[in-house]
């Protein structure tokens, strides 16, 4: 079924939005939404918290009747169709746990809901306790868990199930930092091993590259750009696509075509680009990430800037230097970075080719680097 | 038993309190319970035992520590005299209908806090996830009706009664305490269900359960402490209910409280001891209720404060 390719066609598409609406009274939550989904995919819906993400994950279990559009599982339309039956298990930000059941029992609501038979039900809450570790908490109210067993658990009623299509609204969101981790590597060994289609919502852009095979980044209740977590990175479509994706942030600067239409006017000087294909009157910001940034070598032309901030972060050390009163972060290797001090000038170049243009009224792209 | 605090998420030991504040609690607990142990102990005393001041109020066989004009001579006499007794000197012992009055009671109360639970529930859930137009304006009319005082509304309730021919039977008084219990059922319900996750109701839907299933497998079971809750405090209102009892009951659905009021009175005045044993059969099966559903109760009261 699966083909390498990301190319989408009806057979491999597990989930296709086409012009979603969802209204809330007033509110808008999802405004013309479209997205593929090929399956077998770690597909993760990325954006802010209120923008939409829970929402289309509820539309596609079918707990939100959507006001237009359309939504298909596996070449299905569904907009109608009832929550039931739809091959979809998820798992909620809350995890959901029915207080009332145990951890076994937990297992089995969903499969005695579908009917299985109770030898089939026993020997499969047998093979979830063992592979998400457990075997020892079976009896146990939820309530009486940790979070991260709670978090198995939650997990693990969604897997009983043998969904084709797994929805995890911000799995990893209550849990600390260390088993956030943690969960990071087992959710894709379970994805490995299931090979079922998830569709993972975050606000968390490590998550999000980390765990994306394809990646959709939502805005205002649409997606703005989907691609690999490279094509993100790369050659976002737009500015908000820049903002968010990368750690740390893309350093966005406003800046000028000059007169001549062959380059820059910058807070720090003209910089010689390929020709924007921009008037020269229209207000133009520049992207350039910050690992993109170096220092001069030898007798290099370059610009010497003042260090306001220095941010170990172990193996790299972030720098913030002082560019016409905004600031410009820089990515620097430990090694290189030692003895850089507050108030010192570092000799910096910005490389012309790594430079990202948006149009600072709607955001599109003018180029990306090359 | 272990209780969990909310603030620091520590574990308590029941008895860490110590000795002091048990003793303290011991005190106003007897302060409490003085006039329900004066009834139960006037209904083990003769006549003449039961009117004598100083209050004797040790049983004989407590004699050898307690001063002899303190105790008097236990009997079972008012016991057997509820049930069964001669209404004036030297005639037989004649049958006092009360084995029936204590079956109307159980009867009539049992029935309606069951009737106001099973309707009330579905009602609260409904207010709780289907809210109407204007849902707090229903609730608030709900609550109104149990403003009036019940003086206030014996009148039409009476006439309405005569009409219909509802008065003195048992399907009359059991509607009317339904629809006494109802207001009180659907909010105290309604609290519990709004305290549930959503979320857990749509992981259910998810997993393949209709909207009836999602009610009697996810959020009823969730819910069983405020069913309790609800009960007890039902049962105790009606299963006390005297003015509309008295009015609207005939012979055959009298219940305890009209009854014993009726026993007041005859050749030699108030008969204390009986009236005492009354009362204390009286307040035997919800004792018993509140006792089965105690540990229900406890999780009933301080839901919401312990949770999460």
């Amino acid at each position: 079924m699966q083909q390498g390719n990301g190319q989408t066609d009806e057979a491999e598409t597990a989930v296709r939005l086409r012009g979603v609406d969802k209204n809330f009274g007033d509110v808008e939550a999802l405004k013309d939404l479209s997205f593929d989904v090929a399956t077998g995919k770690f597909f993760v819906l990325f954006g802010p918290s209120s923008v939409g993400k829970t929402t289309t994950l509820r539309a596609i279990a079918g707990l939100e009747k959507i006001n237009a559009g359309k939504i298909e599982l596996n070449g299905r339309d569904v907009a109608d169709a009832p929550i039931r039956g739809r091959g979809v298990a998820m798992v909620f930000q809350s995890f959901a746990l029915y207080p009332h059941l145990s951890v076994a029992d937990n297992f089995a609501y969903p499969l005695k809901e579908s009917g299985l038979p109770a030898a089939e039900i026993k020997q499969r809450i047998g093979e979830t306790v063992e592979m998400l570790s457990l075997s020892h908490r079976t009896g146990n109210l939820p309530s009486t868990l940790s979070g991260g067993e709670q978090q198995r658990v939650a997990l693990g009623r969604a897997l009983i199930q043998r969904p084709n299509i797994l929805l995890l609204d911000e799995p990893l969101t209550n849990l600390d930092a260390k088993l956030r981790h943690d969960m990071r590597a087992e959710l894709k060994r379970l994805h490995r091993q299931f090979g079922m289609t998830i569709i993972y919502a975050t606000p968390d852009e490590l998550e999000a590259l980390s765990m994306g095979e394809d990646i959709a980044v939502m805005e205002e209740g649409h997606v703005v750009q989907q691609g690999s977590p490279d094509e993100l990175y790369e050659t976002p479509d737009n500015l908000y696509v820049a903002a968010k994706i990368g750690s740390p942030h893309m350093n966005l600067l406003d800046v000028s075509v000059n007169e001549d239409g062959d380059g820059l006017q910058t807070p720090f000087g003209p910089l010689e680009t390929k020709r924007p294909q921009v008037s020269g009157d229209e207000a133009i910001v520049m992207g350039i990430r910050p690992s993109d940034i170096r220092l001069a070598r030898d007798a290099e032309p370059h610009l010497n800037l003042k260090v306001q901030l220095v941010e170990p972060l172990g193996d790299i050390t972030v720098v913030s230097v002082d560019v016409a009163g905004s600031s410009l972060r820089l990515v620097l290797p430990e090694a290189g970075a030692l003895g850089v001090k507050p108030g010192h000038e570092l000799p910096i170049v910005i490389p012309p080719e790594r430079v990202h243009l948006f149009r600072k009224a709607d955001g599109t792209v003018v180029s990306t680097a090359m | 038993m272990l209780f969990r605090s909310n603030a620091k998420n520590q574990t308590r030991e029941v008895d860490q309190a110590g000795w002091g504040r048990t003793f303290g609690a011991t005190v106003v607990s007897l302060i409490y319970f003085f006039p329900v142990l004066i009834i139960i102990i006037t209904a083990f005393k003769e006549h003449t035992d039961a009117l004598a001041v100083p209050a004797k109020l040790f049983p004989d066989f407590l004699s050898f520590i307690v001063p002899e004009g303190l105790t008097f001579k236990p009997t079972f006499d008012n016991f057997v005299h509820v049930f069964s007794r001669s209404y004036s000197a030297g005639a037989a012992a004649q049958d006092t209908g009360f084995d029936r009055f204590f079956f109307n009671s159980i009867f009539i109360a049992g029935f309606s806090v069951l009737l106001a639970l099973f309707i009330g529930t579905l009602a609260a859930f409904g207010f709780s996830r289907y809210p109407l137009k204007g849902n707090d304006t229903y609730l608030f009319v709900i609550l109104t009706t149990r403003m009036l005082p019940a003086i206030v509304v014996i009148i039409p309730v009476m006439l309405m009664f005569r009409v219909t021919g509802l008065s003195g039977t048992y399907t009359g008084i059991i509607l009317l305490y339904t629809a006494f219990n109802l207001p009180f059922t659907i909010w105290m319900m309604k609290s519990f269900f709004d305290e549930l996750s959503p979320d857990v109701e749509d992981a259910a839907r998810i997993d393949g359960s209709s909207e009836r299933r999602v009610f009697f497998k996810i959020c009823l079971p969730q819910v069983l402490a405020g069913l309790a809750a609800t009960a007890v405090f039902g049962l105790i209102l009606t299963w006390n209910e005297f003015l509309f009892a008295l009015l609207l009951t005939g012979v055959e659905t009298r219940t305890v409280p009209v009854a014993m009021s009726q026993t007041i009175g005859g050749d030699i005045g108030v008969r204390w001891g009986l009236l005492a044993a009354i009362e204390t059969l009286f307040l035997i099966p919800v004792i018993l209720v509140t006792f089965f559903l105690q540990n229900q109760l406890l999780r009933g009261v301080t839901f919401g404060t312990v949770k999460r």
